[in-house]
């Protein structure tokens, strides 16, 4: 009985520590997050992309790619896992540039599975201004109700 | 845009996926809406269960809207409440549980909803009473309001007599138990532990009452068919210790012969026969032992029983043979005992738990769902049974996973180290180049040119001196005119001189009048291209103090990043050492767990072999005193 509780005690202060190292580390992760975020994509040309989806009944994605002044800048596939998060309400952050201030012109193309299960490429074109600070664009597929299909909004955050 | 995301949604998404996640995966609740992209690229870890990532970026989230908040760049986040409880949710799901009841405590107050508050703290409590922290978990059951609902209540209740029973208050759990109503399988587990606490607590024959009655249950899943095994063997084993072998058959008949508790039942069964001097009915259980596992204490000891029965039936030559078998078997288990004892003492196995581990693997529902390979699996199975050492096997993957994680960021700080280097070089290189070329720009002289010609048009819009904006070509012409009608000759009294004067005054009238026709034309153009220059002017002015505040700023953003990364590097190094001590530690924990349990089981093998080479040695001194005794 005796081992058992010293082995109890053992366990729980191996296990605080493991919990203190544990917030340690995460603070430290989120440093240096912080820190590769700011040396890599300094604040006055970031511009981040996003994809995310609302209620997703008409359109199950597969890939995303995205152009930015005519120049393919990313190409991403989706795993089963990671769209079934899109659906549930997660963003997917699938690109991050240095951008100049001045016009800048964003080209989406999404594939996936459209309704009644048929194979769906759609495009999402918009031109956007990079101003000083760092700039946020979400690339949105929501349900078009009344037409019984999806649509691809893109949006500006500042 | 912002949709609105709740608190609730958030929270009981967490517990529910902490309940079900697999049924949580597939029937998830409602998407909950994102009002930030920030916020929803947390969820997108949280939603594939990444939680040590997704803590990263919520953590970062945070520091970020600070930032935003101090610099009054930003409202104030409106949803940073739900974002530290989506913290604690993401915490308890990655097993931070200390650091997640901390945020709970805090924002867990009277204002929110009352099942979110009572369904967290049930899963806190749940939690720690799985890992030992039994006053954190009555703590956490004592936050329960009564509107919990009553499948969790009913599960609080046996977390509350688990907590009792840990903790050697067995008249609490008895108390609180033996009022339980209902026919659920709760029910079940209440009568259960309620034997165990009546048994503890020295209440013998109150258990028989209630070990009997849940012996006799009609089970419909595995877990109530396994409870009902676990309650005769205990009722079988209470009753044989208290000596009525035929009360004990029956209870031990009822487990099931293949099953964890069934080597144990036989066993039992057996010596039941034997204490009633059955010794041939002994035999039919205990042999069945002998073609299982060696591991099992119940077949060691039936290695033993066998020859003793076999004695008892006067076949001493049979009985004499069991046990030359009995110290051999135990020889070579003892010896394969020692063979893994070593394997686990040199660490091996534990890369062998690693091996596999896809690195998103971690967090608080991690379970090893296959042993490693080769012949010490089968001693570990019954270890890894036990909270203790899974709890301790998941911390070690934990710390692991921090290696790994402490490796990867060492290796980008270098690469950002020579990154922020060749930026202070290039920067450096640049920067007198910069500075001539601001210092060759007179952008004071520029500024005062453009108010003198301010001025200058304001002169000739007041004065309609409509000849100072002729063009150099009409301007030319118009001396040439002036210069004609001052000629000496134009003077004379002759009418060829009359006529040219004539001329020379219709030109001049002409150029005049478009002059003056032009004239506001040609002053509004003139003030268009001044004040064009003008707002460039100012443009660049505005770009010049840019570049003066970058010129002084930018070093102290260098010394700032070089700050960072040459402080950061350190601190990975000291984690690293930190995180490799503690893997040391919780290995040397787990293996003196498994090599202690080993040692015990050898130690059980020695005292088996000492009783069969004294049976043994009895058998012979029979046989040698009848030998002698024949002749």
């Amino acid at each position: 009985m005796d081992t058992e509780a010293g082995s109890r005690t053992e366990f729980r202060s191996l296990d605080e520590d493991v919990q203190d190292l544990k917030k340690e580390v995460l603070d430290l992760n989120r440093d240096l997050f912080l820190l590769e975020e700011e040396l890599l994509f300094p604040a006055n040309s970031q511009v981040a992309f996003f994809i995310s989806m609302d209620v997703g009944e008409y359109f199950e994605v597969d890939s995303v790619n995205l152009k930015i002044d005519g120049k393919e800048v990313a190409n991403y596939l989706y795993t089963e896992r990671e769209a079934g998060a899109l659906v549930r309400g997660g963003v997917h952050r699938v690109h991050m540039a240095n951008l100049k201030t001045g016009d800048h012109e964003l080209i989406a193309v999404f594939t996936g599975t459209g309704p009644h299960t048929r194979d769906y490429r759609r495009g999402a074109t918009m031109t956007f201004k990079k101003g000083i600070g760092a700039k946020y664009m979400e690339l949105e597929i929501t349900d078009r109700v009344k037409k019984q299909q999806p649509e691809f909004v893109i949006k500006e955050w500042e | 845009m912002l949709r609105c995301c709740s608190i609730i949604a958030a929270l009981l998404l967490f517990l529910t996926a902490a309940a079900q996640p697999a049924q949580a995966a597939k029937d998830g609740p409602d998407p909950i809406v994102v009002k930030d992209p920030l916020y929803g690229e947390v969820l997108f870890y949280f939603y594939q269960e990444d939680y040590f990532p997704a803590i990263v970026h919520l953590l970062a989230a945070q520091n970020k809207w600070r930032v935003a908040e101090q610099s009054d760049q930003a409202e104030p986040f409106e949803y940073a409440e739900q974002a530290e409880l989506l913290l604690g949710g993401l915490f308890l799901s990655y097993g931070h549980h200390l650091e997640a009841a901390d945020i709970f405590e805090r924002l867990l107050a009277d204002n929110v909803d009352t099942e979110i508050r009572d369904r967290t703290w049930f899963f806190l409590a749940k939690i720690w009473l799985q890992r030992g922290y039994l006053d954190e978990s009555q703590t956490a059951l004592s936050n329960l309001s009564e509107d919990l609902p009553q499948n969790l209540w009913r599960e609080a209740q046996m977390l509350q007599s688990q907590i009792y029973i840990n903790s050697g208050q067995y008249d609490r759990a008895i108390t609180l138990l033996q009022d339980w109503k209902g026919k659920t399988e709760w029910a079940s587990y209440a009568k259960f532990n309620l034997g165990v606490a009546l048994v503890r607590s020295g209440r013998v024959n109150e258990a028989k009452e209630i070990l009997n009655e849940l012996g006799d249950l009609n089970p419909f899943n595995d877990e109530l068919t396994s409870l009902r095994d676990k309650a005769n063997l205990a009722l079988g084993y209470s009753l044989l210790q208290d000596g009525q072998p035929l009360a004990a058959k029956a209870p031990l008949q009822r487990v099931r012969l293949e099953g964890p508790f069934s080597n144990k039942a036989l066993l039992g069964v057996g010596w039941a026969d034997a204490e009633i001097e059955n010794y041939r009915r002994a035999l039919v259980p205990w042999m069945e032992l002998r073609g299982r596992d060696l591991l099992d204490s119940a077949v060691q000891e039936s290695m033993l029983a066998i020859p003793y029965a076999l004695a008892k039936l006067d076949s001493i030559s049979q009985a004499a043979d069991h046990y030359l078998n009995a110290i051999e078997a135990f020889y070579e288990e003892t010896n394969r005992i020692d063979r893994t004892i070593g394997f686990i003492e040199s660490g091996d196995i534990f890369e062998e738990f690693l091996s596999d581990d896809p690195l998103d693997s971690t967090g608080w529902y991690w379970r090893l769902e296959e042993l490693p390979q080769g012949p010490e699996a089968r001693y570990l199975y019954h270890l890894l049974a036990t909270h203790e050492f899974q709890e301790g096997l998941k911390n070690y993957r934990d710390l692991n996973y921090l290696q790994e994680n402490l490796d990867r960021w060492r290796q980008n700080i270098n690469v950002y180290t020579n990154m922020l280097e060749t930026r202070l070089e290039a920067y450096a290189e640049r920067l007198p180049r910069v500075e001539d070329a601001l210092a060759r720009a007179d952008l004071d002289g520029m500024v005062d040119r453009k108010l003198e010609l301010d001025s200058l048009l304001n002169n000739i819009e007041q004065s309609n001196d409509w000849l100072a904006l002729a063009s150099k070509q009409e301007f030319e012409m118009w001396g040439e005119i002036t210069g004609l009608e001052n000629t000496p000759a134009l003077s004379a009294n002759i009418p060829e001189a009359d006529e040219v004067r004539d001329k020379v005054l219709l030109l001049k009238g002409v150029l005049q009048w478009e002059l003056e026709r032009d004239f506001k034309d040609r002053l509004w153009r003139l003030r268009r291209d001044v004040r064009k220059t003008g707002e460039a002017l100012v443009e660049t002015q505005r770009s010049r103090r840019k570049i003066d505040d970058t010129m002084r700023s930018e070093p102290l953003r260098f010394d700032d990043m070089s700050a960072r990364v040459y402080g950061l590097g350190p601190r990975i190094d000291g984690m690293t050492f930190r995180v490799d001590g503690a893997m040391s530690e919780q290995r040397a924990f787990l293996q003196s767990i498994a090599v202690g349990e080993l040692q015990a089981q050898k130690q059980r093998l020695d005292v088996y072999t000492v009783q069969a080479r004294f049976a043994l040695a009895a058998i012979y001194d029979i046989a040698a005193t009848v030998g002698d005794a024949s002749e």
